[in-house]
């Protein structure tokens, strides 16, 4: 075992991790910054972002326009002082990002050009051509290696918290090369984990997305908030759930069932736009959540075609020509063409919904900080409160920087006074105590000779898992469904206990791994199940079946649900919603939008 | 049901266990889409935990899981079965990254390429750097002069073309194919004034000159970064900037005579 | 520990490509030896006997197939090194990098041009 003492730890290497240790290492020079991550920073899913960050920056474009569309884009469950501070946080941080040398892709006069992205009422999104989370990480990344007191610690997997009465103290880490457990103390720690899309089958994220961060902090006692709402992305690509960016339709692709009918128009988000005219807010650039609900009823319908084993709708990208698709969408190109054989020049690609993001996580108040005194949550991991019931694709992005920079700098200002290092000392005990646990719970998982021969593995496990979830908390939901997911969870989690793992080594033993892993997605799962049955109506991406529960209650239910680890088991809570800024209005797309605001006297 | 399978051997090594590398032999299930990576996945959940390779995006994007496919660097997750013909007694081969050192199974230590990849100083330097002082605007970049560096910012570090440079085999102090690609991504940017303290370490031994122009890299090179190019174009600057070392130091000395 | 790998001195015949390499580095012998051959001759154009030597010993039909061999390994040298022209000299002009099948073409214009201004000389000048 070795120790290590630091004044600030970061756990997670991705765009929020790496945006929160510059924060923090640049805010004083003199404060020791660990970054700690299971890959390498690169490899983190941020890379995987393609469409774009979004900040107001037209002239013609405000805060209170982007305010509006992020507010009714989370059908008003965002936290509207949230909301505001990024809105103006936005815009300087992604010039930030160009001074570090993002490659922002440019207008011809030099400008960085900005583009149309769905839910979003002007062209706001700055991109890198169709890879913009891939450059901003590796900026990020790049521009951390200035920083001589951050120290990395790549393919370092964190397995837990240290905490006492006056808040955190902090983590304990196993080193993957070589098995070793590690103690790390800091009075001021902030999880930057991701989100957790693979508890679902079919989903748009990297292997490593499993929600660790959320689970850890949950079993310290941190609500995990608004888990129900889990965003499909209504364009990936069959078999893999590789995603087919916003940004392809936003530059004018289209959507089609098997009879090449823009189906779109029937699901209250028309009227037809022109091909090559895309317009904000109406047809293929309606919200996710509706576009994904209405690939789920061309499916009841019979109007979807199949591709392998997959009902699948088409995106078709053909109007816009081989030279435009090759600059603009170069990787949706490449994509298309290796993982279905789909040249988008010639043919439409092939596409269906998949679990794409996780607007919950773990609940920070404005500032970032959680319940536990010194832990900060931020990214996808956490639950600020920017993204309400529905994400807007482009938000989050942004969100990594604005919030990945204050909390560094909260985290560095706690550090500094709790600057005292004697806290460590005083945690020594209760390190020891969790570490014991721990290797004890390694060693028991890897004593084979007390194997059940009726035991599964977890692989088996983590099969049934993304299984029952798709199932039963997929786009649409209902009551039966959702208590059986529940207790087949409950019942997975029972069987967990009796997972044995082959691999013996200390080596890079990702058996332990993926182990660890599946154990920290149940308790997510659990979450996500709990707060989607309790939720009795339907808001954003959370739809219920039930006919008396379709429509959005407000009197019941304009509150975030908060569940809670608590004498073993999760407990679900409800808190109020921040809605200082603007009344709960009538979330309306296409051209029922006009007719909504006629109705209210211009009110929506 | 008529599956088909498909017979591959993969690199198995256990620091702990084995004294070297050996091949073990498994039949995996596949069709059309089949990736290499799906090949391990598919082992690993079903054949034999104890199998250990990285990966995470499997879409090409992340640089994880760089494999060697019959002697060939490969991205797992962009290359194919349908692609390699097969019998029982020619299976597909997947080893680990040559010229790493290789850590367990396929897992290579990959330090050996990111030592040399930070030690270029991968960032933009010069004044107005950091914005503490907000609001700022975004400096000015014409598409040309994004053009000019955008083919060598598209790499993600995967390492292939590491295996596949015989130089990077024989001398691993070779600064590299990648890294050079990255330094010159920074000195054609037009937005960044570090050259001159990135030139000292290509002008050495251990810097552009190392390579011969094999060339190789650029064909394995899962990005179309061209790194060869990189390199290359590097040691017209390397020439460039020592000219100019050579002419600064002989007036130096005129002055001090 | 890690496991050490090391390259063996065969490295080269494991693939195709290393071997065009191989192929491409070993074809500047030839063109060496074609340049000593050709700057034997100038030299020897000091002394009318020493360039009848030298002539007479070009003739020799085997000395014209070595040169043969040796010319068409120069010109495959010099095929590879034109391909890689423009990958370390990319020529841009205003927005754009000139296409380097352009560059190519010009090099192997450029031989042509050379070789007939090299024959219109050394036939005296005549048009
Ligand atoms: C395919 C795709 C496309 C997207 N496109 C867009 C877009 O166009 N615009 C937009 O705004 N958003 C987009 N998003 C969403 C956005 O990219 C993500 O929400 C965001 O990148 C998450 O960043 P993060 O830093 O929170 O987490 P990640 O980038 O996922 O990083 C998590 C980090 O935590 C580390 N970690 C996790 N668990 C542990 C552990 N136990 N121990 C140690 N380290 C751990 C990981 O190693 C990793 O470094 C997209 C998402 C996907 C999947
Ligand atoms: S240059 Fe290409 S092969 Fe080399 S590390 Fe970068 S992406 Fe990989
Ligand atoms: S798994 Fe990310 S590049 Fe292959």
């Amino acid at each position: 075992m070795q120790q290590h003492s630091f004044d600030v730890i970061v756990v997670g290497g991705g765009g929020a991790g790496l945006r929160a240790a510059i924060a923090a290492a640049s805010a004083d020079d003199s404060l020791q910054v660990a970054m700690l991550s299971k890959v390498y920073p690169m490899r983190s899913h941020t890379v995987a972002a393609e469409g774009g960050a979004a900040a107001v920056t037209r002239d013609d474009d405000s805060y209170a326009a982007h305010f509006e569309d992020t507010v009714a884009g989370g059908d008003w469950l965002a936290e509207q002082g949230v909301v505001d501070y990024f809105v103006r946080h936005a815009h300087a941080e992604l010039v930030q990002m160009e001074r570090w040398g993002c490659p922002w892709s440019r207008r011809p006069d030099g400008h960085v050009q900005v583009r149309r992205f769905g839910g979003m009422k002007t062209e706001r999104t700055w991109f890198a051509a169709d890879k913009t989370g891939f450059h901003m990480l590796h900026t990020l990344y790049q521009t951390s290696l200035k920083y001589p007191n951050i120290q990395r610690f790549d393919e370092y997997f964190v397995l837990d918290l240290i905490t006492d009465e006056s808040g955190i103290g902090g983590v304990i880490a196993l080193q993957i090369s070589t098995g070793e457990l590690h103690v790390l103390y800091a009075n001021a720690v902030i999880m930057a984990t991701g989100g957790a899309g693979r508890v679902f089958r079919f989903n748009t994220n990297g292997g490593i997305v499993t929600g660790d961060g959320m689970a850890i902090a949950y079993r310290h006692g941190v609500a995990l908030r608004d888990m129900e709402f889990v965003q499909y992305h209504p364009t990936g690509l069959p078999g893999s759930g590789i995603l087919i960016t916003e940004a392809s339709r936003g530059e004018g692709g289209v959507l089609l069932n098997k009879d090449h009918y823009r189906y779109l128009q029937d699901y209250d988000l028309g009227p037809e736009t022109p091909l090559g005219e895309p317009k904000n807010k109406y047809m293929e650039l309606g919200p996710r959540d509706k576009l994904s609900q209405a690939f789920w009823h061309e499916q009841q319908q019979g109007r979807t075609g199949k591709h392998g084993e997959s009902d699948v709708v088409y995106l078709d990208l053909r109007h816009l020509g081989a030279e435009f698709l090759h600059e603009r969408l170069p990787f949706i190109c490449e994509l298309a063409k290796a993982y279905v054989n789909v040249d988008p020049v010639k043919e439409p690609i092939p596409i269906r919904p998949a679990v794409h993001y996780t607007m919950g996580g773990i609940m920070t108040d404005s500032q970032c900080e959680t319940s536990i005194g010194g832990l900060y949550a931020v990214g996808e991991c956490a639950s600020v409160g920017l993204h309400g019931a529905n994400r807007l694709g482009s938000n989050s992005l942004s969100e990594l920087l604005v919030f990945g920079r204050l909390a560094g700098e909260k985290a560095a200002r706690r550090a500094r006074a709790f600057a005292n290092k004697q806290h460590h000392n005083l945690l020594q005990a209760r390190s020891k105590a969790i570490l014991a646990t721990w290797e004890d719970k390694i060693a028991g998982l890897m004593d084979t000779s007390t194997r059940d021969p009726k035991s599964r593995s977890w692989a088996e496990l983590k099969q049934a898992l993304v299984t029952t979830m798709e199932t039963g908390c997929g786009i649409y939901r209902q009551e039966s469904a959702l208590q059986e997911t529940l207790e087949t969870i409950r019942a997975l989690k029972a069987d967990y206990q009796d997972v044995r793992i082959e691999d013996q080594s200390g080596v890079y033993n990702t058996d332990l791994l993926h182990c660890i892993e599946l154990e920290f997605s149940l308790d997510v799962a659990e979450a996500i199940c709990l707060a989607a049955l309790e939720r009795r109506e339907s808001r954003g991406a959370h739809q219920r079946l039930e006919p008396e529960l379709t429509q959005r209650n407000d009197r019941e239910f304009l509150k975030h649900s908060l569940v809670s680890w608590e004498n073993e088991r999760a407990v679900l809570r409800w808190q109020d919603v921040d809605t200082s800024l603007s009344a709960p209005g009538e979330r309306a797309y296409g051209d029922q939008r006009k007719t909504r605001q006629a109705d209210n006297g211009g009110a929506a | 049901m008529n599956v088909q399978t498909r017979a591959i051997e993969v690199t198995r090594y256990s620091p702990e266990r084995d004294k070297e590398p050996y091949l073990q032999r498994y039949d995996v299930p596949f069709d059309e889409s089949t990736s290499i990576l799906d090949a391990l996945n598919y082992i690993k959940e079903h054949i034999d935990a104890t199998l250990s390779y990285r990966w995470s995006c499997r879409m090409a994007i992340c640089g994880s899981c760089g494999v060697m496919v019959n002697g060939i660097p490969k991205l797992g997750c962009k290359d194919f079965l349908r692609l390699y013909d097969h019998t029982p007694e020619t299976p597909i081969r997947i080893e680990p990254l040559a010229h790493f050192s290789v850590e367990r199974d396929l897992i290579v230590n990959m330090d050996e390429f990111l030592t040399h990849l930070e030690a270029v100083k991968p960032y933009i330097i010069g004044d107005n750097v950091d914005t503490a002082s907000l609001p700022a605007e975004a400096s000015l970049q014409s598409p040309a002069q994004l053009s000019r560096y955008q083919q060598f910012a598209n790499c993600i570090n995967c390492g292939l073309c590491y295996a596949a440079c015989p130089q990077f085999g024989l001398n691993p102090e070779f600064v590299g194919p990648g890294a050079i690609a990255l330094a010159h991504r920074y000195n054609l940017d037009s937005r960044d004034h570090g050259k001159t303290e990135r030139m000292p370490l290509l002008n050495s031994k251990n810097g552009v000159w190392s390579c011969t122009f094999v060339g190789f890299c650029s064909d394995v090179c899962p990005k179309g970064v061209d790194p060869a190019a990189a390199v290359n174009q590097g040691k017209v600057d390397s020439a460039k900037s020592m000219l100019i070392q050579l002419f600064k130091g002989s007036q130096l000395q005129g002055e001090h005579q | 520990m890690s496991y050490k790998t090391s390259l063996s001195g065969s490295w080269w015949r494991k693939h195709r490509f290393f071997k065009l390499y191989m192929l491409r580095e070993a074809t500047v012998l030839p063109l060496a030896f074609l340049l000593c051959s050709l700057l034997a001759g100038v030299f020897s154009l000091q002394d009318a006997e020493r360039f009848a030597q030298w002539q007479s010993f070009m003739g020799n039909p085997l000395i014209v197939a070595v040169h043969l061999i040796a010319l068409l390994a120069s010109l495959y040298h010099a095929f590879t090194f034109f391909q890689l022209f423009p990958r370390v000299m990319p020529i841009r002009l205003g927005d754009k990098t000139l296409p380097a099948q352009w560059l190519v073409a010009a090099q192997w214009l450029a031989v042509v041009v050379i070789i007939a201004i090299v024959l219109w000389v050394v036939s005296g000048g005549e048009p």
